[in-house]
C-alpha cells in the first residue's frame, strides 16, 4: 500500500483531537480500558496513534507488520483475544478517519486523510487477520504432529 | 457561508444615538454598544470604546487567542472610555455597555459583554439569551436579596453594576458557543427588549428572511413598541445545514453503487473470482451471482441503512461456509480482495462523475470492506481458540499415556513423520451465502425437512440452558424454515409476533432480541455440520434454515417499525400543536406591539419618564 507522506503533518495536527475522541469512548474500544486510569489509557491509545503516525510517513508494511504482531503478543499475554484486538484497532483507525472526516469537512487535505486512515484501517485488519491465519497453521501444524505420536500411542 | 446583518435607530424619543456597532467580517468581530452619561457623552463613550475594540483586535488578531483576545480588547476599551472621561468634565461619568461576538470559525464562537446589552441565540425555533444582565437590582437577585418579582418592580432595575468606563477595567462575561447549522445569533442594545417582547423577537429571529431583513424587521418591532431608547441590533446567521454525507451515501450513494452492479461483477469475472477455491465446480456465472452479486446487493443495504450488518453476514457465511469446508485463509483473503478490486472499479467510475459523492462512497465502501475483514477475523480468531483447546487436549492426553509408559519411543517418533498433505477437501463448494435468495425448487423434501429437524435439535442442545430467548428463536425457526414457498412468510410474521411479545422489556429495549437472533443464525450454521448428511443435502439444508432466518428478521423488524410509527405520528402532532401555539402567541404578541404603539403616540413626553407609563422593563 502506498501513502502519502505529506499527510503525516496533517494527521500529526488532528493527534490530540483523536487521542481525546478515543480517550472518550474508550470503555467501548476495550472494556479492561475503562477501568484503566486516564494517564494510562493516554499511554497505551498514544502508543497506537504514535504508530499510525509513523506507518502514514513511511508506509512499510513490515514495520506495520512487526507492531502489530508485537501488539497483538502484548495484548494476548494480558489476557485479550485476538478478535478483540482487532476490533480495537479497527475502532481507532475508524475514528481517526472520522475526525479527518469531521475537521476536514470540504477540504482536499481532509478528504485525502480521511480516505488514507480509511486504507490504513483496511491494511491494518488485513495484517491482523494474516497474522492470527498464520498463528492458525502453525497450530495445526503442531496438531498434526502430536496426532501422529498420539496414534502411534494408539497401536 | 455566515451571513451577518446590523443596524441603529436613533428611536422615537431621544435626538442622538449613543448606540455604537462594530460590524468587523475580516477580524469575525462583531458588537453592540450602548453609551450612557449626560451632555451627549454617551455616544462618545461608545464611539470611544468601539475605536479602542477595533484598534486592539487589528493590532492583536493574529497573536492571541481568541478568548483572551476579545476580553483584552474590550478591556482595552474600557480603559479608553475612562481616560477620555477623565480629560474632560462634560465627559465625567460617561461609560458603554458592551456585547460583542467573535466568530473563530464557522462552529465556534465568542460571546462576551459587560452592562444589559444582550446577546441571543435562535436555534430549532427556540430564543435563549446567553447573557445575564449587569445591574444592581440582578445581582441583588442573586445573592438573595430580591425576588424576581420585586427585582421587575424595582426603581433601579436598569441602573447598571458594570461598564466600560466607569472605572480603568471591569469584569467582562465569557461564553464560548458552538454554532450549529441554521443558529442565528443576536445582539442588542435594551432598546430592543425593553420595547419587544421575546415572544415577538422570536418570531422574527425565526424567519426564512435574510439578516438584513430580521435587523431591520427587529428594529422596527422596538419602534412600534414604543422606541423610547436607541434601538440597535446585529444578527448573526450560521450556514444552514446542507444534506449531511451519511444522508448523501444512502440516497445518492446507495443508488449509484447499486446502478454499477453489472460494472462490479464485470470487475469481479475479470478478477478471477470464477477460478478462486472457494467456488470451484460452480459454473462461473453462478459464481459470480454467489459472491459478488450478493456482496454488492448486501454493500448496498448498508449503504442505504448506514449499518454494516448486511456485508458481516455476507462475511461470515462465506468464510464460515468455507471453513467449515476445510478451507483456508488464503483462498478466503484472495476472494475478498477480488471483491475489493471490483469495488474500487465500481468507486472509481462514481468518482470520475461526481468527486464529492465518490469521496464519500469511497468512505463508505472502504468501512464495508473493513467490516468483512473483521467479521473474517473474528471466524479466525474463534478457529485460533479452538485449535488451542484441542490441542491441550490432545497434549493432556498424550502426557498422561506417557505417565502410564504407553508412549512413543524416539524411533517411533520418527517413523512417524508429519502429514503435510493437502489442507483442503478438494471437492466443489458452495459458500453459504446470504439467506434471503429464494429457494430454487419450490417445496421442500422430506430429507431436508429431516436434516432441518436434526439441525435445529443440535442447536438447541448447544443452546446455553440460561439462553431463552434463543430457545424461542430456534422454535420458530422449526415452523418456518420447513416451508421456503410464499406461505412461509405468515408462518414467519405469526413467529415474530409471539418473540415480540416475549421478549423482555427492560433498559435494553429490542436488542436482546436481535442478539438471540445473531445467536441463534451462529448456532443452526454450526449445528447443519454436525449432522451426518450429503454435502448437496446440507447446502439445501443451510439454505432453507437461512431463509427461515431471514424471513424471521425481517417480519421481527416490520413489527418493531410498525410499533413505533405511532409513537412518531403522535410527535408529529404534537410538534404541529406546538408550531399553531407559537403562531397564536406571535400572532398575539403583534397585537400587543400594535397597542403599545399607540400608547406610546398618546404619551405626554413633558411628563417626567416615571409618570409617562411606558413599557420599559
Amino acid at each position: 500500500m502506498s501513502t502519502a507522506p505529506p499527510l503525516a503533518g496533517a494527521f500529526d495536527a488532528l493527534r490530540p483531537r483523536i487521542l481525546q475522541r478515543l480517550l472518550d469512548m474508550r470503555a467501548t474500544l476495550d472494556p479492561s480500558m475503562a477501568r484503566l486510569d486516564d494517564g494510562a489509557a493516554h499511554e497505551q491509545i498514544d502508543a497506537v496513534l504514535d504508530h499510525l503516525a509513523n506507518f502514514i510517513a513511511t508506509g512499510d508494511q513490515g514495520l506495520h507488520r512487526a507492531f502489530l504482531h508485537t501488539f497483538l503478543a502484548i495484548r494476548a499475554a494480558e489476557g485479550q483475544g485476538p478478535a478483540a484486538v482487532l476490533a480495537m484497532l479497527v475502532a481507532i483507525g475508524d475514528t481517526a478517519a472520522q475526525v479527518a472526516q469531521e475537521s476536514g469537512a470540504g477540504t482536499i487535505e481532509g478528504a485525502e486523510l480521511t480516505l488514507l486512515l480509511t486504507r490504513v484501517t483496511a491494511s491494518t485488519a488485513r495484517s491482523v487477520n494474516d497474522l492470527i491465519a498464520e498463528e492458525l497453521d502453525d497450530r495445526n501444524m503442531q496438531w498434526r504432529e502430536l496426532a501422529a505420536r498420539s496414534g502411534e500411542t494408539r497401536h | 457561508m455566515l451571513r451577518v446583518a446590523g443596524t441603529s435607530n436613533v428611536g422615537k424619543v431621544r435626538t442622538t444615538n449613543e448606540d455604537a456597532l462594530v460590524l468587523e467580517p475580516q477580524r469575525g468581530l462583531y458588537a453592540v454598544l450602548d453609551g450612557m452619561g449626560g451632555a451627549n457623552a454617551g455616544d462618545v463613550a461608545s464611539a470611544t470604546a468601539r475605536a479602542a475594540i477595533i484598534e486592539f483586535v487589528a493590532a492583536h488578531g493574529d497573536d492571541m487567542p481568541p478568548k483572551q483576545l476579545v476580553e483584552q480588547a474590550i478591556q482595552h476599551g474600557c480603559a479608553a472610555v475612562h481616560r477620555a472621561a477623565q480629560e474632560r468634565t462634560e465627559h465625567n461619568g460617561m461609560g458603554t455597555t458592551c456585547v460583542a461576538c467573535l466568530l473563530v470559525d464557522a462552529q465556534h464562537a465568542i460571546v462576551a459583554h459587560v452592562g444589559d446589552s444582550r446577546a441571543y441565540l435562535h436555534r430549532n425555533g427556540r430564543l435563549q439569551i446567553l447573557t445575564r444582565d449587569h445591574t444592581i437590582v440582578e445581582e441583588l437577585v442573586d445573592r438573595g436579596m430580591l425576588s424576581p418579582d420585586e427585582a421587575e418592580r424595582h426603581p433601579y432595575k436598569n441602573v447598571l453594576s458594570r461598564n466600560l468606563g466607569a472605572r480603568v477595567d471591569t469584569r467582562v462575561d465569557l461564553l464560548e458557543l458552538e454554532l450549529k447549522a441554521g443558529d442565528r445569533v443576536m445582539l442588542c442594545s435594551d432598546g430592543l427588549y425593553g420595547y419587544a417582547s421575546a415572544e415577538a423577537i422570536q418570531y422574527q429571529l425565526g424567519s426564512d428572511d435574510d439578516p438584513e431583513h430580521v435587523a431591520n424587521d427587529l428594529v422596527e418591532l422596538a419602534l412600534r413598541g414604543g422606541g423610547g431608547d436607541n434601538v440597535s441590533v446585529i444578527v448573526i446567521e450560521a450556514p444552514p445545514a446542507a444534506p449531511s454525507s451519511t444522508q448523501l451515501v444512502r440516497t445518492s450513494g446507495a443508488i449509484g453503487w447499486w446502478q454499477h452492479r453489472q460494472k462490479f461483477m464485470q470487475a469481479a469475472r475479470d478478477g478471477g473470482l470464477a477460478r478462486n477455491p472457494i467456488v470451484r465446480g460452480l459454473d462461473p456465472d453462478e459464481a459470480l451471482e454467489l459472491i459478488a452479486l450478493n456482496l454488492c446487493e448486501a454493500i448496498f443495504h448498508d449503504l442505504e441503512k448506514s449499518t454494516g450488518v448486511n456485508v458481516w453476514t455476507f462475511a461470515q457465511n462465506l468464510a464460515g461456509g468455507w471453513f467449515e469446508r476445510g478451507g483456508g485463509w488464503t483462498a478466503l483473503r484472495e476472494m475478498v480482495d477480488i471483491l475489493a478490486n471490483a469495488s474500487r472499479v465500481v468507486v472509481d467510475a462514481i468518482r470520475a462523475a461526481d468527486g464529492e459523492l465518490g469521496f464519500l462512497l469511497d468512505v463508505a465502501v472502504g468501512r464495508a470492506l473493513v467490516v468483512a475483514e473483521l467479521a473474517l477475523g473474528g471466524l479466525l480468531a474463534e478457529r485460533l481458540r479452538t485449535m488451542d483447546a484441542d490441542l491441550i487436549a490432545l497434549q493432556t492426553a498424550m502426557q498422561e499415556a506417557d505417565s502410564r509408559g504407553e508412549g512413543p519411543t524416539a524411533e517411533d517418533e520418527r517413523d512417524a513423520g508429519i502429514d503435510t498433505g493437502s489442507r483442503f477437501i478438494e471437492q466443489p463448494t458452495v459458500p453459504f451465502l446470504r439467506a434471503d435468495r429464494p429457494a430454487t425448487v419450490p417445496g421442500t423434501s422430506p430429507e431436508v425437512l429431516d436434516a432441518i429437524t436434526k439441525t435445529l435439535t443440535i442447536a438447541r442442545a448447544r443452546t446455553a440452558p440460561r439462553a431463552e430467548l434463543v430457545r424461542e428463536v430456534l422454535t420458530a425457526l422449526d415452523a418456518i424454515a420447513p416451508d421456503g414457498g410464499p406461505e412461509g412468510l405468515s408462518t414467519a410474521t405469526t413467529a415474530a409476533r409471539e418473540l415480540y411479545g416475549v421478549r423482555p422489556v427492560d433498559e435494553a429495549g429490542i436488542m436482546p432480541l436481535f442478539d438471540a437472533l445473531d445467536q441463534a443464525r451462529i448456532i443452526t450454521t454450526s449445528s447443519v455440520h454436525q449432522i451426518g448428511v450429503p454435502d448437496a443435502l446440507r447446502a439445501k439444508t443451510l439454505r432453507a434454515i437461512s431463509v427461515g432466518h431471514q424471513r424471521l428478521v425481517t417480519a421481527i423488524t416490520t413489527i418493531v417499525l410498525e410499533s413505533v410509527a405511532p409513537i412518531s405520528e403522535r410527535l408529529r402532532e404534537v410538534a404541529a400543536d406546538t408550531s399553531t401555539l407559537r403562531d397564536e402567541v406571535a400572532a398575539a404578541e403583534r397585537r400587543r406591539a400594535e397597542l403599545e404603539r399607540k400608547h406610546a403616540e398618546s404619551i405626554d413626553h413633558s411628563l417626567p419618564w416615571e409618570r409617562r407609563g411606558t413599557t420599559e422593563w
